[in-house]
């Protein structure tokens, strides 16, 4: 009897040590590379778009993982205007690379850089530090009314058919619009922008008849999506999301593999962070993301993990590769010389 | 006078930004451009200007500007004002703040010294714990790290 | 008769020591932070989310609710004592709720604003428990067709707020029109009148606007007057409205509830845009329009009342589609998404406890509130006592870390102080500053909705005549401007 609660109690040992070590682990690492002295005030992480969107609940989803990791606290900031451009600004030129500041943005900060600094500030300000996740823009079509068991590849055939028809939500000067240039450019369709300020705006008119087919991402229309009142009809992504199994991407719709455009939300600095504070900053953040509650709060949200990134070695070189697409995209499209 | 001066400025303004406007377009192929409601509102500003300087002179306000210990007063607000919008990104919100808290309470009437500085200090520490630390709201901080 | 049950079983949730703790914390913190100048419930509920975390999912949402609707409480308070707004949608309350305290009414000012608030929250509670799914439905129509009709017949009604000249009010909703288009056109994404500015490019923040012509241009005005007393030279006459305050107010308190709900309801609207339209209605139907800006009760009792409606208005969206209509509610649907639950319309089935949970504590947070403020007008009034020469500078900083907290931009206090020096020397040559800020606060809606309009419709302008709802409103609107122009034969431009 004793050998048995012996062995019983040797095999759970067995089984929860090496549990204990990765937290052991993960922690003595983040003791292991912190500054002597640094953190000793809160650390900012801002978020450069309103409080309650998708952006700033995955910040604040991020700090609440990364305080219990790391034992400093976190106070989430949100810098908004522009549509973004305001915080990345400051978080390009004003914000002070001491360590205490810390950007949670997308890579809608690129197309700012590019097009819209007008040379005040570029994205190599802004050092990234940690990858978090991404979102694949979705295309959605309606419940009720003419379209509304069509898909995607159908209603690209009426735009053609009956040009200047079709209603679809846009944000202007953002990926939303290029998805649609790219459609009309190889296509020959023509449809009717209907200009709003995000994303989430264009699924309520959806829902409410007021457009066609909006886009956005899985967190912003589950809701509605679930009660049926809108369906999504096509992914802008490689692969099909592993929770919208039923929904091709664009690319399987429409033939090519040109129509990919997602949100890739990630960490950065300014330049100019002490590099131990900016390994420290960026260990944190990579504790956090270890933790498996944190990455089941985040597919939850309906977002995906680009493996491309997760591997932190790899991680800016890969950003990079993609900083680059979309700059061949703007000078494709005149946007950029 | 004064009112005549202003009369101009508006005519100037909304020339100005109506022409301003202009070069953002006014009609594009859907509709208003960014420069149409901007255009218009010019337009009318300047239109206002013109009959507002066309009324008759005695129908213009003179207006009744401070004088005197009222003057020093109101100027010392303004200045109080300012000096915390340029000191802060210097000094630090506590600071400017308490700098700022003893030049509005030495302006107007002079309360003594040791009045000043005692409320400047109360207030100051109250607002920076309250919003800073209670509420978690990074305010400024100066070199000295608070 | 679900309803009822349902809300029955809000009742049973809300009312356990803990839910009732949040439900009261959240008023209390949400009737302070509505009197703190410039702080508005928005930073708030930013800055208090992270504290709901270690809480329920039924008790952080009654918080940050409480919060939401406590500061239309709060907010009235400094606007009615110093002339300072609590908050944005407390702005149109400086006008009259002033000039009452100025007369020694400033008891009964602040007792008709907590009336109303409660009344009209509790109306718009009811509303919501019997109606909540039907609203939605309809006010998931409203395009923007319907937005632009709406936002045009509010300019008519700002038009109507002009007192004095006809041509200095008109050059004042020009210039608010202007000053509302610097910054980023969202209908295309460029940049208006920013000259190269990234301060420019987000915009002029409201809240430096009005505390900057309403509070600054206040103090520098009283600065000149006053020496070493206290504000309010008059005796203060009694703590409580009278009966002819009474029978003053119970109108435009109905009047503002029903307006506040559905402009709470529509998107872009909201309580900031529900106070200004309360206002100017209550103008338009008032016996004695000239007494507005003078001290007219109906002019704090319409705006307080409608702000407090368009809560309950916004709350709707956001409980029975998941759809948020201002900041406040989109920051109200990201709480619930943190704690792990799914908005949207499925959620009163799949959460009726967190549904009707939430809506029993507004009716439980909107009794706290009333419970709470009003012993508070006698402390209030008392402020007024301080002299002056103490009150202001404490007040000046307060609004200053006010206006800071709305975007962390000092630029913003140079907006504040700007607008304050102008605003000051503007009243001195009597121009209404009123008309200013409405225009500034519908001109960006009106804009919008009107180009998304022409947008989405192949047939150009004649969207607003197939749509029923906006061709209704914009022939409501063209026969008030007619009624106005009539009511003035000397033909109005003078």
């Amino acid at each position: 009897m004793k050998e048995n609660t012996i062995a019983l109690a040797l095999l759970s040992a067995l089984l929860v040590t090496p549990a204990a070590a990765q937290n052991g682990d993960a922690k003595a690492e983040l003791a292991r590379l912190k500054p002597g002295d640094f953190p000793t005030a809160p650390i900012e992480y801002t978020v450069v778009y309103p409080a309650g969107g998708g952006m700033d609940v995955t910040a604040r989803l991020l700090a609440k993982y990364v305080e219990k990791w790391s034992d400093h606290r976190i106070i989430v900031n949100n810098r908004t205007g522009g549509a973004g451009m305001v915080g990345h600004a400051y978080l390009a030129t004003q914000a002070k690379p001491d360590g205490y500041t810390v950007g949670i943005i997308a890579n809608l900060m690129w197309g700012d850089a590019m097009l819209r600094a007008q040379g005040r500030w570029t994205y190599t300000d802004l050092e990234p530090i940690g990858y978090l996740n991404s979102d694949a823009l979705t295309w959605i079509g309606p419940t009720e009314g003419p379209y509304k068991d069509m898909s995607v590849k159908q209603l690209v055939e009426t735009a053609k058919d009956k040009p200047g028809t079709l209603r679809v939500a846009t944000v202007p000067g953002s990926m939303w619009d290029y998805l649609i240039e790219q459609v009309e450019a190889n296509t020959g369709a023509k449809v009717l922008r209907v200009p709003f300020q995000g994303g989430g705006a264009g699924i309520n008119a959806l829902a409410g008849g007021n457009v066609d087919i909006a886009q956005g991402f899985y967190s912003e229309f589950r809701g509605l999506a679930d009660a049926g009142k809108v369906r999504p009809i096509g992914v802008a992504a490689s692969e099909r999301l592993s929770f919208l199994k039923d929904t091709p991407t664009m690319n399987e719709a429409l033939g090519g593999d040109e129509y990919q455009w997602f949100v890739i939300r990630f960490a950065v600095v300014p330049k100019g962070t002490p590099a131990d504070r900016k390994a420290y900053l960026g260990a944190a953040i990579r504790a956090a993301m270890k933790d498996p509650e944190l990455v089941a709060e985040y597919l939850k949200a309906g977002v995906y993990f680009d493996s491309k990134l997760t591997d932190a070695a790899r991680m800016q070189a890969n950003l990079n590769a993609y900083v680059e697409a979309e700059r061949t995209f703007y000078v494709k499209t005149g946007r950029l010389k | 006078m004064f009112e005549r001066a202003l009369n101009a400025f508006w005519i100037l303004l909304g020339a100005a930004a109506a022409a301003y406007a202009w070069t953002l377009g006014l009609i594009g192929a859907s509709g208003p451009e960014s420069g149409l409601f901007p255009f218009l509102a010019g337009l009318i500003i300047m239109g206002a200007g013109v009959l507002l300087l066309l009324r008759p002179l005695s129908e213009n306000i003179a207006p009744d500007f401070p004088r005197g210990d009222a003057l020093w007063r109101v100027l010392g607000v303004i200045a109080g004002l300012a000096f915390m919008a340029i000191s802060i990104p210097f000094l630090g919100f506590a600071v400017a703040g308490f700098i700022t808290m003893v030049i509005l309470l030495r302006t107007v009437e002079k309360s003594s010294w040791w009045f000043s500085l005692a409320l400047a200090l109360v207030a100051i520490v109250v607002v920076v714990w309250l919003f800073g630390h209670i509420l978690g709201m990074a305010l400024p901080r100066g070199p000295w790290g608070w | 008769m679900e309803a009822v049950g349902g809300l029955l079983t809000g009742f049973g949730i809300i009312l356990t020591l803990d839910n009732l703790f949040f439900c009261f914390l959240g008023s209390l913190i949400g009737t302070l932070v509505g009197v703190l100048p410039g702080v508005g419930p928005l930073a708030a509920l930013a800055l208090l989310l992270p504290i709901t975390f270690t809480m329920t999912p039924v008790g952080g949402m009654v918080m940050l609710a409480s919060i939401f609707y406590g500061a239309m409480y709060g907010g009235s308070t400094t606007s009615i004592l110093l002339n300072i707004p609590g908050e944005a949608a407390s702005v149109v309350t400086c006008l009259d709720g002033h000039q009452m305290a100025k007369q020694g009414c400033a008891g009964a000012a602040l007792g008709i604003a907590a009336i109303g608030s409660f009344v009209a929250g509790t109306l718009g509670v009811i509303v919501m428990t019997f109606f909540a799914p039907t609203i939605a439905a309809v006010a998931i129509r409203f395009g923007p067709p319907e937005n632009f009709a709406l936002m045009v017949l509010g300019i008519v009604c700002t038009l109507f707020m002009i007192t004095g000249s006809p041509v200095k009010g008109a050059l004042m909703v020009a210039l608010g029109f202007l000053t509302a288009a610097v910054g980023i056109d969202v209908v295309n994404g460029r940049e208006r009148f920013t000259f190269g500015s990234i301060d420019l490019s987000a915009g002029i923040e409201l809240l430096a606007v009005v505390i900057g012509l309403f509070g600054v241009t206040e103090v520098l005005n009283n600065v000149e007057r006053v020496v070493k007393s206290t504000l309010v030279a008059e005796r203060i006459r009694g703590l409580w409205p009278t009966l002819a305050d009474w029978k003053a107010s119970w109108r435009p308190m109905l009047r503002g509830s029903g307006l506040g709900f559905v402009l709470g309801l529509v998107p872009g609207g909201g309580p900031v845009t529900a106070s200004f339209m309360s206002y100017a209605l209550e103008k338009r139907l008032s016996a004695h329009p000239d007494g507005f800006g003078k001290g007219a009760i109906e002019g704090v009792a319409g705006p307080e009342s409608a702000n407090n409606a368009a809560v309950a208005g916004s709350i709707i969206p956001v409980l029975s589609l998941g759809i948020p209509s201002n900041a406040v509610t989109a920051l109200l649907l990201g709480a619930l998404v943190i704690h792990g639950v799914q908005p949207g319309p499925l959620f009163i089935t799949q959460r009726p406890d967190l549904f009707w949970g939430i809506v029993a504590s507004m009716y439980v947070g909107n009794v706290l509130l009333l419970l709470l403020n009003l012993p508070l007008v006698g402390l209030w009034v008392q402020f007024l006592r301080i002299p002056y020469r103490v009150l202001f500078p404490v007040v000046l900083l307060l609004s200053i870390v006010g206006v800071y907290s709305a975007n962390k931009n000092v630029f913003d206090l140079w907006v504040m102080l700007g607008f304050g020096v102008a605003g000051y020397v503007l009243s001195k040559l009597k121009y209404d500053l009123a008309p200013f800020v409405i225009a500034f606060v519908l001109a960006p809606l009106l804009e919008q909705s009107l180009r998304q309009s022409l947008a989405m419709s192949p047939d150009g302008a004649m969207i607003f005549i197939q749509r029923p709802g906006t061709a209704l409103m914009l022939v409501s609107s063209a026969l008030l401007v007619a009624l106005m122009v009539r009511r003035k034969p000397k033909g109005g431009s003078r």
